[in-house]
């Protein structure tokens, strides 16, 4: 998205460049606009004082009888040539410290940082009237001495960014290049603080225009020129308030309001494009679709979901589809594998069941039945009981989500108190559920940080126990975890299964977890269930060209020397779903027919289906 | 642990007793802080031509050490070798230099290219560093070795418009472009999806081949290691505890440590308990606290390294001739 179709998106900065953008048209062009020349010498005469908006005077005329209109018009550009040109030296020098002291770091950045300290406490206004009196009072000198002052805000934000910066990857292999310090900072990390400095730089340059009209009106201005701060200064010091001349203060005045606003908007809205998606929390604005009311058809079943369908995508704009009609229906005690690669839609189809869809996704279809609820027709309390008492969840990187700020066990406790608040010794349950998932108690009174990856992992685990659920959903538990933690953990989740009769969806893409715990295994491929199988008839017998394909690409330690298989092509993307069978254009062996008609899922033998029209059903023959 | 067999063939990059430590951040009050020994004493060779995997858990030190043999980090003690000559006394402006020959590939594709240049750029900036001709043509040649045909199609994209693997790719082509006889890849493929990840794998074994450059692939992937790998080293705390042939090493592992991974990757067995957790005090091997066959002999001495089959060390008391007595140090 360019520049300008970003603009469009966002009314409040569109409204703050239209405002600046006339401001400046004004300065600009006003020797055409202003009726008459402020310069030239006047004749007045008695009634020409203070004259009220006539004909000939528009916006009346002032103390000296001259015109405030044309006045205004002129003002209009000291004003904002202070504004420009302070604001670039308080931004360059702003910009330049928070750089280096960001970048460098150590004592550099400790005894810039203690500068701009000092700077923020003095207050701006009285530190700029000293330096303007010191000084002969003209142009050059209020544009110095406002630009020197306000450079502090500047240079803790960039130094703020540059530090974020500077520990991200690029920045790391940059170096291994063998780029040097000022490449580096010049190519790699100015361009990521750039936007935030353009946002600041339009605040900054308010509050230039501000003290410039301040100063002036406080008559620390060039007298010789003509400013909105100066035609107050002359308002105020020559009687117009007493002649009840209000010509004379209003137009100055919406004048510094009109461009101070049109900053301020534009800022905030260069701020909101940068910090997209930050608007609003996606649990505040959650789709519900009531998808019609069916009973749960197995009884069996701890959690059924049928052709579920999520999508993406602003209303109004082309929706993406990530899941696309998945169903399956999960046992007590069971452990179901969703595997795909990334983009298949196996995370969106584990948080549109939970109903923790990010913002912008939302179920279009489908139902999902828990312990005899619907849940896509429940309200946000009713489905927040049932999180913690029915179902809950354990997402990837546990480190995450656990307050840094309380200890474990305490954070344990809290679920326990909130959600199930008749408990009567909740200490000894939060003892009972450490030990459960393999933590020493006494470790319960420790920090997250204080933890290491997979202790965090089995705490989260413990905390989404803490309300004995029947269905855990485990979102790539172990996906950042060492080889040897990922075992533990899975093997603890199995643990779980067999002792509690947890049912558990587990996501991942990792076909070794599959192979460690899982019972049956849904593979999907862009957004749909290409195959569905028993574990053992998966890694036996994958019927599913993709399936296969998968399993052979695994690295496994058999492997001979040689290529290793890879599937050629790239995922689909989710925008542009083909119309046949979404692997075709990667299959080698689709045939026209694959490329006409989306193939259904279909069942195979008692423990697989398969979603291929080159598999024989009848014999259950793969391809 | 040299063995004569290395010595014959000449390596490119090597370390000797190499060692990094961190001060551990002081926690509270207390102002004594233990070291972190990330780097612990190792000994490697890399030859031309061939690929060398380094296997380890999160925390075994191993992409410290691949920062220190670039020269991001400095090593506390040892020295690192450049075909031969020592780097110690290098400055920081001849390291720069020298990144001409030794590249490196991070992890993480989506962070590891700049998101605000183009493909073009990106494979244009290492010319620019070093000062080479930037010709049109190098950096399409690059981009077609990686396997990103027609080039002509990627160069003015984004790294936001590329898919994981094609990221990946770019930053291998970034690497290339300058010829570099040692390619250091820190867990290249742990971010890409299965199918990628084959075609990636791949790729750096086409370049050991046939371009005879020297890579290592740094990796907790056993499996994936063992998909490419000549020689493997499985490194533990700090310590290089088992390596040799990967054939050898993973048909017949010796180190408790090795088979455990070995099982891991199988999805066999029970994983051992605990984690990876470096204890100060402790003077035996550090993997006493979590090995299953642990002897009291494990608690009070550091095992070193014993050759248990051809060009195939190990660092137990429980292998070769530490089995049978005296310790020997190869």
């Amino acid at each position: 998205m360019n520049v300008w179709e970003q603009l469009r998106a966002h009314r409040l900065a569109l409204w703050g460049s239209g405002m600046l953008v006339l401001s400046i048209a004004v300065a600009a062009l006003a020797p055409w606009i202003a009726p008459y020349d402020p310069h030239a010498p006047l004749k007045v005469g008695i009634d020409d004082i203070f004259a009220p908006p006539n004909a000939l005077h528009w916006l009346g005329t002032d103390d000296a009888g001259r015109d405030v209109l044309s006045h205004f018009v002129y003002g209009s550009r000291v004003s904002l040539i202070v504004g420009f040109f302070a604001t670039f030296i308080s931004v360059f020098i702003g910009g330049s410290i928070g750089l280096l002291a960001g970048f460098v770091g150590g004592r550099t950045d400790h005894a810039l940082m203690r500068l701009a300290d000092v700077a923020l406490v003095i207050p701006d206004l009285p530190l700029i009237i000293v330096l303007v009196a010191l000084t002969e009072p003209g142009l050059i000198n209020i544009i110095i001495a406002i630009g020197i002052v306000g450079w502090s805000g500047t240079a803790r934000l960039v130094r703020a960014q540059t530090l974020a910066v500077k520990e991200r990857p690029f920045v790391l292999r940059a170096r291994a290049l063998g780029a040097g310090t000022a490449r580096i900072i010049l190519r790699h990390v100015l361009p990521l603080v750039l936007p935030l400095m353009v946002a600041n730089t339009v605040l900054v340059l308010s509050l230039a225009i501000l003290n410039e009209s301040t100063l002036s009106f406080l008559g620390l201005g060039d007298s010789t020129l003509i400013s909105w701060g100066q035609m107050l200064h002359f308002a105020f010091t020559r009687g117009a308030m007493s002649a009840g001349a209000w010509w004379a203060l209003v137009p100055p005045g919406l004048g510094i309001v009109w461009v101070v606003l049109g900053c301020t908007l534009l800022g905030q809205g260069l701020e909101q494009m940068l910090n997209a998606g930050r608007e609003r929390h996606h649990l505040m604005k959650e789709y519900r679709q009531p998808p019609p009311l069916v009973p749960a058809r197995s009884s069996a079943a701890v959690l059924e979901v049928r052709d579920l369908s999520v999508e993406y995508g602003a209303e109004g704009s082309r929706a993406v589809c990530a899941v696309d009609g998945v169903s399956f229906v999960l046992e007590r005690g069971e452990i179901l594998g969703i595997v795909g690669e990334s983009g298949c839609g196996k995370t969106s189809l584990a948080l549109g069941l939970l109903r923790l869809l990010p913002p912008g996704g939302r179920v279009v279809g489908g139902g999902v039945w828990l312990a005899g609820h619907e849940l896509l027709t429940l309200d946000a309390a009713e489905m927040d009981a049932l999180r913690w008492k029915e179902l809950a969840v354990v997402f990837q990187g546990a480190m995450h989500s656990l307050n840094p700020l309380r200890t474990v066990a305490a954070q344990i406790a809290e679920a326990i108190g909130r959600h199930e608040p008749d408990t009567v010794d909740i200490a000894a349950r939060v003892d009972e559920l450490l030990a459960r998932v393999g933590i020493a108690p006494e470790r319960g009174g420790d920090y997250p940080h204080q933890y290491s990856g997979g202790m965090c992992q089995r705490a989260a685990i413990a905390m989404a126990l803490a309300c004995n659920p029947k269905v855990l959903v485990a979102d790539e538990p172990t996906t950042a975890l060492d080889a040897m933690v990922q075992a533990q953990i899975l093997d603890l989740l199995n643990e779980l299964r067999r002792e509690l009769g947890l049912a558990v969806v587990l996501v991942t893409h990792d076909l070794g977890a599959v192979a460690r715990i899982c019972d049956r295994v849904l593979v999907m491929y862009g957004g749909a269930v290409v195959e569905c199988a028993d574990r053992e008839a998966l890694f036996a017998r994958p019927l599913h060209p993709y399936s296969q394909a998968l399993l052979a690409a695994h690295p496994s330690l058999k492997h001979r020397r040689g290529p290793l298989p890879s599937i050629p092509g790239s995922p689909p993307s989710l925008q542009e779903t083909p119309p046949g069978c979404r692997f075709a254009p990667r299959c080698t062996r689709a045939e026209a027919h694959c490329r006409a008609e989306a193939p259904a899922l279909r069942r195979v033998d008692a423990g697989q289906m398969v979603a291929c029209h080159l598999v024989d059903v009848a014999a259950g023959q793969g391809v | 642990m040299v063995t004569p067999a290395d010595i014959a063939r000449e390596a490119v990059l090597e370390a000797r007793q190499l060692h990094k430590h961190f001060a551990a951040a002081r926690t509270g009050w207390r102002r004594r802080a233990a070291s972190v020994r990330a780097v612990d004493g190792v000994n490697l060779r890399l030859m031309a031509g061939e690929v060398l995997a380094l296997v380890g858990e999160s925390g075994s030190g191993k992409s410290t050490l691949a920062l220190a043999l670039l020269g991001l980090e400095k090593p506390s003690a040892g020295r690192v070798l450049f075909r031969g000559c020592d780097m110690a006394g290098t400055s920081a402006r001849d390291w720069r230099q020298l990144r001409r020959q030794i590249q490196m590939i991070f992890q993480d594709p989506y962070e590891s290219l700049n998101p605000t240049m183009r493909v073009e750029q990106i494979v244009r900036e290492p010319l620019e560093v070093h000062d080479l001709a930037v010709d049109q043509g190098r950096i399409c040649a690059a981009l077609e070795e990686v396997g990103l045909r027609p080039a002509v199609d990627f160069l003015r994209r984004y790294p936001s418009e590329l898919s994981g693997g094609q990221r990946q790719r770019v930053a291998i082509a970034a690497a290339l472009v300058l010829e570099p006889a040692v390619l250091l890849a820190d867990e290249p493929v742990s971010m890409l999806d299965v199918s990628v990840r084959a075609e990636i794998l791949n790729l750096l074994s086409e370049l050991s081949r046939q371009r005879g450059m020297a890579i290592a692939l740094i990796t907790h992937d056993l499996a994936a290691a063992a998909c490419i790998a000549d020689r493997l080293a499985v490194m533990y705390l700090g310590r290089i505890v088992e390596r040799g042939p990967a054939r050898a090493v993973i048909e017949n592992p010796q180190h408790p440590y090795t088979r455990a991974l070995v099982q891991a990757a199988q999805a066999m067995g029970a994983p051992l308990a605990g984690e990876a957790v470096w204890a100060s005090q402790q003077n035996g091997c550090r993997f006493y606290n979590r090995c299953p066959l642990a002897l009291a002999r494990c608690a009070e001495a550091d095992p070193g390294a014993v050759e248990v089959g051809p060009e195939h060390c190990a660092a137990c008391w429980l292998v070769g001739a530490n089995a049978q007595g005296a310790p020997r140090e190869l």
